[in-house]
């Protein structure tokens, strides 16, 4: 007997369908990325508004989305954040099953290495935090690290040697592509448009009210409007004069060539600045430092590589020789506080802003999404978001996540 | 892509050489009866379009002047001829 193979299984569907721009929806978001398309889906799929388009000027996907080193976790500073983080983190295996798509979700634990007494301290305490709110973290020893992963140096001959490690367990891989894909697939099946190439000229308000945007695709009016357009959102906001605590910077990342899986955990460390996991291909991926200055390229330079090259072999000498095989860089919205500005009634009444997420805009999106959405819908701020308001910089309360407030660079 | 920049002193160099300073804004408001608000508001609110704007640079691994020019933070370059002088 011979089995007739069946190759429906390679006929290409698509996620989703492009869709005629109309000149008109009820809420228009601005950016493409995780955040605007994960608002949009909340929106239609929780609230029932439909009537809703994501602009994005390039491709979804094509800004900190598709560029952050993926990695998901909730070992946050201060309650508020862990809190919400937290929340996050457990909505990868929900989101899995509701959208329908695989978001190859690695649950496989990141481990942060302190280098000093400071950073041990620190430790104990974000470890104290997140147990007293139920989130696993614990204080390991060097040689605990070790057995985690092998490949770290635990001796004293690095520069920074390892005093202590933070294991979060909860923690993993997201793959990012994927999340944007499937938020997508999601959205536009409950009638969400996603209009891509749709580059937002300016912003046409009247009096108290936001009445629309101007795009490279004619002019679309809308009766709220959200600015979710991640490092360009200083940009997209100085379109209607509305200035922002927050500073775009470059942040650049890099792979290497595919080794056999040797490394089980993302591993960080503040000291090198690198953070790094083993991809499902077996390449290194591992994130650097920040340019200094505001930007809105997408430039990245030799001089991190070679950074990252000293730091990754200082802390992993098992990586000598292992080669580098491409780089690239995306946009971090740093804000003085390093907690993010999620906002409504900005100015205006329909204005409603979602930025700010600086290193954390990747595993914070879907929850944004969904609370972003609840805020858009109803125009009252979910209790959660009480923390996120942007005139706490103007009051002087700062949110806890840093020690000090930030400084990028030796301004301000 | 890396870029130089022009140190008034040195000439063009690689911009890892060089600290970043901020925009130019002006003179720092007055102290007296600057509301905390505005204080605040001076200290960290920025508008950042996606056009040349004047800039503090500092010479930081080199000779250490701080100096002006114009750049445009939407290609990272700086922009000939519309600074103030300095290059």
């Amino acid at each position: 007997m011979t089995v007739k193979p069946s190759f429906n299984w390679l006929r290409l569907r698509r996620l989703w369908r492009p869709a005629p721009v109309r000149r008109h929806y009820d809420v228009v978001i601005i950016g493409g990325g995780i955040h605007g398309l994960a608002t949009a889906y909340y929106l239609a799929r929780a609230h029932g508004i439909r009537d809703v388009a994501v602009l994005e000027s390039h491709y979804i996907g094509f800004g900190g989305s598709g560029r952050n080193t993926a990695i998901v976790r909730a070992n946050q500073r201060t309650p508020e954040n862990v809190r919400l983080y937290d929340e996050g983190l457990k909505l990868w295996r929900t989101l899995t099953d509701e959208l329908d798509f695989n978001l190859m979700f690695f649950n496989c634990g990141t481990l942060m290495l302190g280098h000093s007494e400071a950073a041990v301290d620190g430790y104990r305490m974000l470890a104290s935090t997140h147990n007293l709110l139920g989130v696993k973290s614990e204080v390991l020893d060097p040689l605990q690290c070790a057995e985690l992963i092998p490949g770290l140096d635990i001796s004293d001959r690095p520069a920074f040697p390892i005093q202590a490690g933070l294991y979060h367990p909860p923690g993993g891989v997201v793959r990012h592509d994927a999340v944007v894909w499937g938020l997508a697939k999601g959205a536009a099946a409950h009638g969400v448009h996603i209009h891509q190439g749709c580059e937002v000229q300016g912003i046409d308000t009247d009096g108290s009210r936001v009445t629309g945007v101007r795009t490279s695709l004619g002019t679309i009016r809308c009766n709220r409007l959200g600015i979710m357009a991640g490092g360009y959102s200083t940009a997209v906001a100085a379109m209607v004069g509305i200035e922002l605590p927050i500073h775009p910077l470059t942040i650049q990342a890099m792979v290497t060539h595919p080794l056999k899986p040797f490394l089980h955990h993302v591993f960080s460390s503040g000291a090198y600045h690198v953070y790094a996991n083993q991809t499902l291909k077996g390449e290194i991926a591992t994130g650097a430092h920040m340019d200094p200055q505001v930007n809105y390229t997408n430039d990245a330079t030799a001089y991190y590589l070679k950074h990252q090259a000293e730091a990754l072999v200082d802390l992993m000498p098992v990586l000598r020789g292992v080669r580098f095989m491409r780089i690239w860089a995306g946009l971090a919205d740093m804000t003085p506080d390093m907690a993010p500005i999620m906002e409504g009634h900005l100015r205006y009444d329909d204005l409603y802003l979602d930025a700010g997420w600086g290193y954390f805009g990747f595993k914070s999106g879907p929850v944004a999404g969904k609370y972003m959405a609840d805020y858009m819908a109803t125009g009252e701020r979910p209790e959660i978001l009480e923390a996120f308001q942007l005139k706490r910089f103007l009051e002087g309360r700062y949110s806890g996540e840093t020690a000090a407030v930030m400084k990028y660079g030796h301004w301000d | 892509m890396t870029f130089r920049l022009t140190c008034p002193v040195c000439g063009k160099r690689d911009v890892y050489e060089f600290t970043f300073g901020g925009q130019e804004r002006g003179p720092r408001p007055e102290q007296e009866e600057l509301s905390a608000e505005d204080h605040f508001r001076w200290m960290q609110f920025r508008m950042i379009p996606c056009e040349p704007q004047e800039e503090w640079w500092y010479h930081a691994q080199g000779c250490g002047v701080w100096f002006r020019t114009t750049r445009d933070p939407g290609t990272n370059l700086e922009v000939e001829g519309d600074g103030d002088g300095d290059e």
